[in-house]
């Protein structure tokens, strides 16, 4: 074992996924998703520094091993319930105990019992990480809902990561809204303890349907993150999505959303508060396959002390795809003289009949309105927590459910108080 | 263990001595090794430091991988069998007359509106009679001395003015700063030397045009320009007709420095042959361009790119000093199966550092047009301002347009902005012209040009003139 530990990381990463994805073959009805995972995870590099998507973000942190140990959980309590109706999953497993679901939902569990038609592809996901998902899939939850069904009341899907060493979860969530229906969905991650939380979430909206999706990521400074999210409107439908994240030692979001039936509308939104030595990483990429789709993305992001944001917003319109409305903001904040930003928004058009833009900036809170709050009586650091909130609050106010923008308020509130340096 | 390999290769570079012949003549056959540097060296009569300079950059060389990151896509490209030395070819070789030229390309020539004897200086013709480059260069030169001002091939520099070449050669873009630059550093074949004295504003505008001769011999030319304290400089680069070149691979190094106080201004119009309709031929252009900035120095790259089959290409500026300004202002137009890949990199090291980014760009055809920048931001680069902006115009719908806007923003008090949109002509726009009488290749031309209009107006004005007229030409038949 001594020779490997020589080895670059990378490889390291590979032979520890390698070990877990073999370990986790056995025969039953999603077997072949774990074999063509594993296929795919053995002739694939794992990205180090020169890996172009992989540029700003370092996966050092791993070399804890976390690949080589699974969560076990430390009996952390459950956080409060955002809302009625909740899912829970511990360490990547279903919880049916704490779990309470509303009649509309049928519920099925990606524990091998039986073959799920809608299993992605692993070519979809495209990251070894997500590929290891699917090599070790044995848990995790499918919602479907059926067709002109509305489920009045949000779902959460609470997916928490526990354990005292370095370890890791793999969490799986699919979201499959029959057509001319709406939901909410929240999907919240907490975590204790410097878990790695390997996820990857699929959303499926119908045609004509609404689908609504919340990403709260609110874990502990310790942990990690490591996320693919999969996004496939169906024809006219409406998706919105909404993430706010706050960092920790390492945050990657690999975002993939395919508008490949037209007529469907995107609402891609985010917000993402560094605080202390922390790394967030969001890596964006919109696919306008089809003619006559809708996308708008805007991500703002603020970092405090050190932290590190990384943002890479990605429109790709392919040829044919007439029609196109596309647009990105990404707006950072650098709020202290550790901290850095990293952004890139990329287009990619191979088409005429197209309406794209993309915006970027990135600067600090304005003296002059932090000099009128305070002579209106206001400390420095209250002062900031205003404009910080004043600079997304667009995003704030727009979201459309009570509860999410109740739990919201308070966090960021937090999120900005940790974001400012230790004295 | 690398003296061995040192050993080994010297051993082997003596089994191949097949150059003993090769060095009387003026072609080298094809092919790269340390003896080609040797000879490129040699019969420049360079001193030992330069051969030195090159042999270190070709190993360098060596080690490195073809970059794969660019948007293009090309066959893979055997630096073996390319021709590395080509002396000038004699005057005898080109045509006798006009009457001996391709009319396409007199045709070009006309609506380019370019005079009769710089047409054929242009073709190739030998004009020695009509118009003799080289007394022009020298009537140019002597004036330009009297104000101290040194504007020389980087050959002649070389043994003129040793310790300013040997100074700056280099300091901006290192040996081994990229595989093309490192190719360059080791086999450049000639450029231009500039430099302008302290507090000195250079008494005209500085063109490559006038020693075209010169600079045509060269796929890999290296150009020098140094402004000492407070002085200022425009230099134009280019040529502004189509050149028939049958040089396949063009990999230039350009080398500004702007000493505390000082201004550069530099103006590319490129216009090599971009191919064929279907794609083949044409130039691959890989250059490396870049600038220092010292304290309050200033340096503005302004290009019009419309030829090459390739361009490969990122002007840049590392502003070293406080209160350093860069400016890149930027026409990309690519058609037919044209690939382009540029932008440029705005270093912000210094406080109070600015830098303005325009970029257009304009794909027709089964073209693709990328813009690639990267703005850093340093921790020690207080107050620093950046603003970029990109505008994609697309004709056409198999064509491509892209945008890589790297940002790294490491201080707080720097305000970074970026903004692109991309669209094809508005139908408006069209049908305003259209329903005024103009036909729609001259509409389209009419509105590309007020697209570009920004970055035209930095152009010294026959420049702008021309860069006008060329986008005009180049638009033809890439419409409707």
């Amino acid at each position: 074992m001594s020779a490997t530990a020589q080895e670059p990381l990378n490889v390291q990463l590979k032979q520890q996924a390698l070990a877990l994805a073999r370990a986790g073959l056995r025969e039953d009805a999603l077997q072949s998703v774990r074999r063509d995972a594993l296929a795919l995870l053995e002739h694939t590099e794992f990205p180090d520094k020169r890996t172009e998507q992989w540029k700003y973000t370092s996966l050092q942190a791993l070399t804890a091993g976390h690949l080589t140990r699974v969560a076990r959980g430390n009996g952390a309590s459950l956080p409060a319930p955002l809302a009625t109706h909740r899912l829970v999953l511990i360490n990547g497993h279903y919880q049916p105990a704490l779990s309470q679901l509303p009649d509309s939902i049928t519920l099925t569990r990606f524990d091998g019992s039986r073959a799920l038609a809608a299993e992605t592809a692993s070519d979809t996901l495209r990251t070894p990480f997500a590929w290891l998902n699917n090599a070790t899939l044995t848990d995790g939850l499918q919602l479907d809902i059926a067709d002109n069904t509305v489920v009045d009341a949000p779902v959460e899907v609470l997916l928490l990561a526990t354990d005292d060493a370095p370890s890791h979860c793999q969490t799986r969530l699919r979201v499959q809204l029959g057509h001319h229906s709406r939901a909410t969905v929240i999907e919240r991650y907490a975590a204790t303890g410097p878990v790695l939380t390997n996820a990857v979430t699929e959303l499926v909206a119908g045609a004509g349907s609404q689908l609504t999706h919340y990403r709260l990521q609110a874990e502990s400074p310790e942990s990690l993150h490591i996320g693919t999210l999969i996004i496939a409107p169906g024809r006219d439908s409406n998706v919105h999505s909404c993430q706010l994240m706050q960092g920790n030692v390492l945050r990657r979001n690999d975002v993939r959303a395919i508008m490949a039936e037209s007529g469907a509308s995107l609402a891609l939104n985010g917000i993402f508060v560094g605080r202390g030595n922390s790394h967030i990483d969001n890596q964006i990429t919109v696919e306008h396959r089809v003619p006559h789709c809708h996308s708008e993305q805007l991500f703002k992001g603020m970092a405090g002390d050190t932290a590190k944001l990384v943002f890479n917003g990605r429109i790709h319109i392919f040829e044919g795809a007439k029609g196109t409305n596309a647009e990105l903001s990404n707006k950072n904040l650098l709020l202290t003289p550790g901290a850095e930003v990293d952004t890139k928004p990329e287009l990619e058009i191979y088409n005429d009949d197209v309406k794209c833009s993309h915006g970027t900036t990135c600067g600090q809170l304005d003296a002059q309105s932090l000099f009128y709050l305070r002579s209106r009586g206001i400390d420095a650091a209250e002062a900031k927590r205003m404009l910080g909130f004043g600079f997304v609050n667009e995003l704030l106010g727009a979201l459309p459910d009570q509860a999410v923008a109740e739990w919201a308020r308070p966090w960021l509130e937090q999120a900005l108080t940790e974001a400012e340096p230790a004295k | 263990m690398s003296s061995q390999a040192e050993l080994d290769k010297l051993i082997r570079s003596d089994y191949e001595a097949g150059f003993v012949s090769a060095i009387e003549s003026d072609t080298l056959p094809p092919g790269l090794n340390e003896d080609v540097v040797r000879f490129i060296s040699q019969k420049k009569g360079e001193p030992e430091w330069l051969l030195e300079w090159r042999l270190e950059a070709y190993r360098k060389w060596q080690a490195m991988r073809l970059p794969a990151w660019a948007h293009i896509k090309h066959p893979p490209l055997d630096f073996n069998e390319v021709s590395y030395y080509s002396a000038p070819k004699s005057m005898a070789d080109g045509p006798k007359s006009l009457d001996e030229v391709d009319p396409e390309l007199l045709r070009t020539y006309e609506k380019l509106g370019i005079p009769l004897h710089e047409q054929e200086m242009l073709a190739g013709v030998a004009v020695d009679a009509v118009f003799d480059s080289v007394s022009v260069g020298t009537t140019f030169r002597a004036k330009l001395l009297e104000a101290g001002v040194i504007f020389c091939p980087i050959s002649e520099a070389v043994h003129e003015y040793p310790e300013l070449v040997k100074k700056y050669l280099g300091s901006v873009v290192p040996q081994g700063d990229n595989f093309y630059a490192a190719l360059n550093s080791a086999v450049f074949s000639d450029g231009s030397f500039v430099y302008i004295p302290k507090g000195v504003r250079c008494p005209m505008e500085l063109s490559t045009y006038f020693r075209i001769n010169e600079a045509k011999t060269g796929q890999f030319e290296r150009t020098l320009i140094v402004a000492d304290e407070g002085s200022y400089v425009s230099y134009l680069e280019g040529c502004t007709a189509p050149v028939r070149d049958e040089n396949q691979l063009h990999a230039a190094v350009v080398e500004l420095v702007a000493l505390p106080g000082a201004q550069i201004k530099y103006s590319t119009v490129q216009n090599w042959y971009p191919g064929d309709a279907e794609g083949k031929g044409g130039i691959y252009n890989f250059v490396t361009k870049r600038g220092v900035c010292h304290d309050n120095a200033k340096i503005s790259w302004t290009q019009v790119e419309t030829g090459s089959a390739i361009t490969w290409k990122y002007p840049s500026v590392v502003l070293r000093g406080d209160n350093a300004v860069g400016e890149f202002y930027s026409v990309a137009l690519t058609r037919n199966k044209q690939q382009a890949d540029t932008g440029t990199k705005m270093i912000h090291l210094g406080k109070n550092t600015r830098s303005t980014i325009i970029s257009k760009g304009i794909s027709a055809g089964g073209s693709s047009n990328a813009y690639r920048g990267l703005v850093r931001i340093s921790p020690r680069a207080e107050n620093a301002r950046n603003f970029t902006q990109c505008d994609s115009l697309l004709l056409g719908d198999q064509c491509g347009a892209h945008t890589f806007p790297y940002i790294e923003s490491r201080n707080p008090s720097a305000m970074v902005e970026h903004e692109a949109t991309t669209s094809k002509v508005s139908d408006d726009q069209l049908f305003l012209c259209r329903s005024r009488g103009i036909d729609p290749e001259k509409a389209v031309s009419m509105i590309v040009n007020g697209f570009c209009k920004e970055v035209f107006k930095e152009l010294p004005m026959e420049f702008a003139v021309e860069a006008g007229k060329l986008l005009e030409v180049s638009l033809e038949g890439a419409v409707g």
